[in-house]
């Protein structure tokens, strides 16, 4: 294969990037992983041009977001009308969790103790929990650092209705860490 | 909680989760991918990835083509309708007969149909043409629905 070393470098260098944003918008680790693969291959096939190019992370995100997107409307709603796998997913939930564990970065020695270490885990794993259609907004508003409106354009529905998503989601998430602050 | 404190206590929180790491399994799975589309014969690729000498001799090819039927429709046409123009059918007289009376019953029943579509067919005819456009803008707006319910933006509303 030709440029499979470069290539094999510009996977390392951004794997950990594309996996993570697929994983976060997705709140599954294997359909993330499938999503990254499909990313890299597309990069691959204009990596002669994406490998000099400053903007290769940006196009990445890019991609990753839309393959998300469209893996979140043409497959699962269509997988879940006609499997109701929506119970299995339920039942499989532990298992996800464990398999975030395994993906989250180690905290960097003694920066972190177990007590926040834990609570992080429990918040990455409400994060998962969430629905899609709160899930998917929140993540695009804090951690991709897009706008209400940019958000709504991007998914295809209204502004109120990505704001009322968005603070559902927050509420969620707030009672999560509300109990994790009461069990202290 | 105030709306306001509540977005930014999820922002610090939500920031504030370490980066997930891409599985062991991930790199592998991409090389192999790639291996794979990196294999495959260059005319099963897309054509704007073959080489430039195949994409230049099928682009010539192609206009060489577009060229040869632009050029030899018209001198086709014309053979045809000389030929056609220039076979004469021996007729005799009894097949003659037969043609006349050939033509007289097809008359006759171009004019029976013609009087039951004016008689029996034609009042109806704006009515069931209104009826296929409306049923078409019901399978449309069924199939619209259907779309957005199972295929489309149902995991976004």
């Amino acid at each position: 294969m030709t440029g499979s070393d470069p290539f094999e470098a510009f996977v390392r260098k951004y794997q950990d990037m594309v996996f993570g944003t697929a994983a976060r918008l997705l709140g599954n680790p294997m359909e993330a992983e499938d999503v990254a693969q499909v990313v890299f291959l597309r990069a691959f096939q204009r990596f002669p041009a994406l490998a000099a190019s400053p903007t290769a992370g940006g196009w990445l995100k890019t991609v990753t977001r839309n393959e998300c997107l469209n893996h979140l409307t043409r497959y699962r709603a269509r997988w879940r009308l006609f499997s109701e796998m929506t119970s299995a997913r339920d039942e499989s939930d532990s298992e996800s969790d464990q398999s975030f564990e395994a993906t989250l970065a180690a905290p960097d020695s003694s920066a972190l103790d177990a007590e926040q270490q834990d609570q992080r885990v429990r918040l990455e794993a409400a994060l998962q929990r969430l629905p899609d259609h709160q899930r998917v907004p929140l993540v695009l508003f804090h951690m991709e650092d897009m706008s209400y409106q940019s958000i709504a354009d991007t998914l295809g529905v209204s502004l109120g209705k990505v704001k009322t998503d968005i603070h559902r989601g927050r509420e969620t998430l707030r009672r999560q860490l509300k109990d994790d602050d009461a069990s202290r | 909680m105030h709306p306001v404190e509540l977005q930014g206590r999820i922002d610090r929180e939500l920031k504030s989760l370490p980066a997930l790491r891409a599985p062991g399994t991930l790199l592998p799975r991409v090389l192999a991918a790639v291996r794979h589309w990196a294999d495959r014969p260059w005319y099963a690729r897309a054509w704007f990835t073959w080489p430039m000498w195949w994409r230049v001799a099928s682009a010539v090819a192609l206009l060489a083509v577009l060229a040869g039927v632009g050029v030899a429709l018209p001198v086709v046409q014309d053979s045809v309708a000389a030929r056609a123009a220039a076979v004469h059918l021996p007729v005799s007289v009894s097949a003659s007969v037969d043609v006349a009376a050939a033509a007289r019953r097809v008359v006759v029943i171009a004019s029976t149909l013609r009087t039951l579509w004016v008689a029996i067919a034609g009042p109806f005819v704006a009515y069931a043409f209104l009826l296929l456009v409306l049923m078409g803008l019901l399978c449309a707006a069924c199939a619209a629905a259907l779309n957005r319910v199972a295929f489309g933006r149902t995991a976004h509303s």
